[in-house]
């Protein structure tokens, strides 16, 4: 390790000292930093991580994409009234291989004996007392849209997740809801569910390991000469100092690739330009740099620039795709963390957060996963749960979409790396 | 390509002062129970034994099973009368056996 530190300042020192490579620039300097302008930044084309839901939903909306079915104008009449199986329509309501059951936004009285319903959507235990006809009930499941536009269900009818026989089925079944539901305990009402809160101390290594990135690996990648022989420490030698803010400044629009610009694309882009090393996103060295970089700047305050007319606009655009419908379940961020929309409910025993403070510790250690997310790999598991196509990590749109994110944390302070479940 | 094992130990005592010891190893503590893409088992690797000695004497160990999660961690303590070295081992399904060595001074 020592060793590889001394030939790595050895090698900065000959190429500062021969005058063939770029010169030493603080992060901070008004110099254009060395970045390599073309290319990827991540696999083309990209492929899902091999562990996760392999599932196709090309015919639905991306983040760059408008290809879902159109919403339909008016309810569609039924021929004859509906013949369900209530038995049937409660096993459907609790089938988790639905985009996630019904029981996952309402409260549905006994339906599927469930355990910590969800209350994004209403409290359904007592639908059937509504005397709502057949053709509404049928309706509202089927796409919801044609009585409310700004509704947060997911059209199963028109995206083919429930046929409309299953849909019979369901709607027999909400007749059958007459009774307040009963809870098992306080817990199991979304009402009354006290919101998870992280007492953990995330930057102890004995607690989360996304904090060895900060102990052993990034420092060790940060003294590693690459294929041109120069290494982070060559220009940046205490890193501590030189980045003590610069992560709370990031995303920002960079002219030069016409789009906003990430730590983590910036990691690849900066060493490729630099040190020659292919530290691609979503690559380990990549993430433990991120964490680190993020690390330094601890304790500052978010502050990126939403101000810049380019800045603005991009800031303009991460808002629109915010509230973009994306996949078969067809959701927009602020459906789930949206302030008056799903922010602070519950989806089944999940809490949705809202918006602001979301980033603030981004790379994160995943409890659940044993890994460290950054950012962008969160973006494509949001994509990935409601049943649409992810983009590659460098996508432009994420970028938009995480300097809208990052800006809605203006004024927090960088709290990098967090743990969460 | 084992991470170092995380070990914190104060550095003095007084003596006959009961320390607290904490441990975290990186392991991914495969279960033997788990199915790969192709259905196949994953084969298990876990470690399987713990040990920490006080200057050659056994001080606590612990079998480990398979349902325990990735990266074990142990926190526990120890009575120390004199000045010493801990060495702490991880025994791993296939036989190789991770060691570390902390010292105090106890006065």
């Amino acid at each position: 390790m020592r060793s590889a530190a001394l030939v790595a300042m050895l090698a900065a020192a000959v190429a500062a000292g021969l005058g063939v490579y770029v010169s030493p620039v603080s992060a901070q300097s008004a110099a254009p930093v060395p970045l390599a302008i073309d290319g990827d930044a991540s696999a083309r084309p990209w492929h899902r991580y091999h562990e996760w839901p392999q599932r196709d939903s090309a015919r639905f909306n991306t983040l760059a994409t408008l290809t879902s079915p159109p919403a339909p104008t008016a309810p569609r009449k039924l021929a004859r009234p509906i013949a369900g199986d209530p038995a049937l329509g409660a096993k459907l309501a609790a089938d988790r291989a639905r985009g996630g059951s019904c029981l996952a936004c309402h409260v549905m009285g006994p339906a599927g004996g469930a355990d910590l319903p969800g209350n994004v959507g209403p409290d359904l235990s007592e639908i059937g007392n509504a005397k709502l006809d057949d053709e509404t009930l049928f309706n509202f499941i089927y796409d919801a849209r044609v009585y409310n536009p700004d509704t947060l269900m997911p059209p199963w009818g028109t995206h083919g997740i429930f046929s409309d026989e299953e849909i019979g089925h369901l709607v027999a079944f909400l007749k059958t809801l007459k009774a307040p539901a009963r809870f098992k305990s306080e817990l199991d009402d979304p009402a009354k569910r006290p919101p998870p809160v992280e007492k953990r101390d995330n930057l102890d290594s004995m607690l989360n390991p996304a904090m060895w990135a900060v102990d052993e690996k990034a420092p060790a990648l940060w003294t590693e000469p690459g294929p041109k022989g120069a290494a982070c420490a060559g220009c940046h030698r205490d890193a501590a100092q030189a980045f003590k803010t610069w992560a709370a400044t990031m995303p920002r629009w960079e002219p030069r690739l016409g789009k906003v610009l990430g730590i983590e694309e910036f990691v690849t882009r900066h060493a490729q330009a630099t040190t020659g090393h292919a530290w691609p996103i979503e690559s380990a060295e990549n993430v433990g740099l991120a964490v680190y970089l993020r690390f330094l700047a601890n304790g500052s305050t978010i502050a990126v620039d939403q101000e810049s007319a380019p800045a603005k606009a991009a800031y303009e655009r991460g808002e629109a795709l915010a509230h973009h419908k994306v996949g078969q379940l067809n959701f927009a961020c602020v459906d789930c963390h949206g302030a008056g929309r799903g922010a602070g409910k519950w989806i089944r025993g999940q809490w949705l957060g809202q918006m602001r403070g979301a980033l603030d510790h981004y790379p994160t250690w995943r409890t659940s996963l044993q890994a460290t997310w950054d950012v962008r790999k969160r973006f494509q598991w949001c994509q990935v749960a409601v049943w649409a196509n992810e983009l590659p990590p460098d996508a432009k749109e994420y970028a938009d979409l995480e300097l809208y994110l990052a800006a809605q944390s203006n004024g927090l302070k960088l709290n990098v790396p967090g743990i969460r479940h | 390509m084992a991470e170092k094992p995380r070990i914190k130990v104060p550095k003095e005592a007084k003596k006959g002062e009961v320390v607290e010891i904490k441990t975290l190893l990186a392991h991914p503590m495969e279960s033997g129970l788990r199915k790969n893409e192709a259905g196949a088992l994953v084969p298990r690797k876990i470690i399987n034994r713990f040990t920490c000695e006080f200057n050659g004497t056994l001080a606590f160990a612990c079998a480990l099973e398979p349902a325990i999660a990735a990266n074990p961690y142990f926190q526990f303590t120890v009575r120390v009368e004199e000045s010493g070295t801990f060495r702490f081992t991880w025994i791993d399904d296939d036989g190789t056996a991770i060691t570390a060595d902390e010292s105090i001074t106890v006065s």
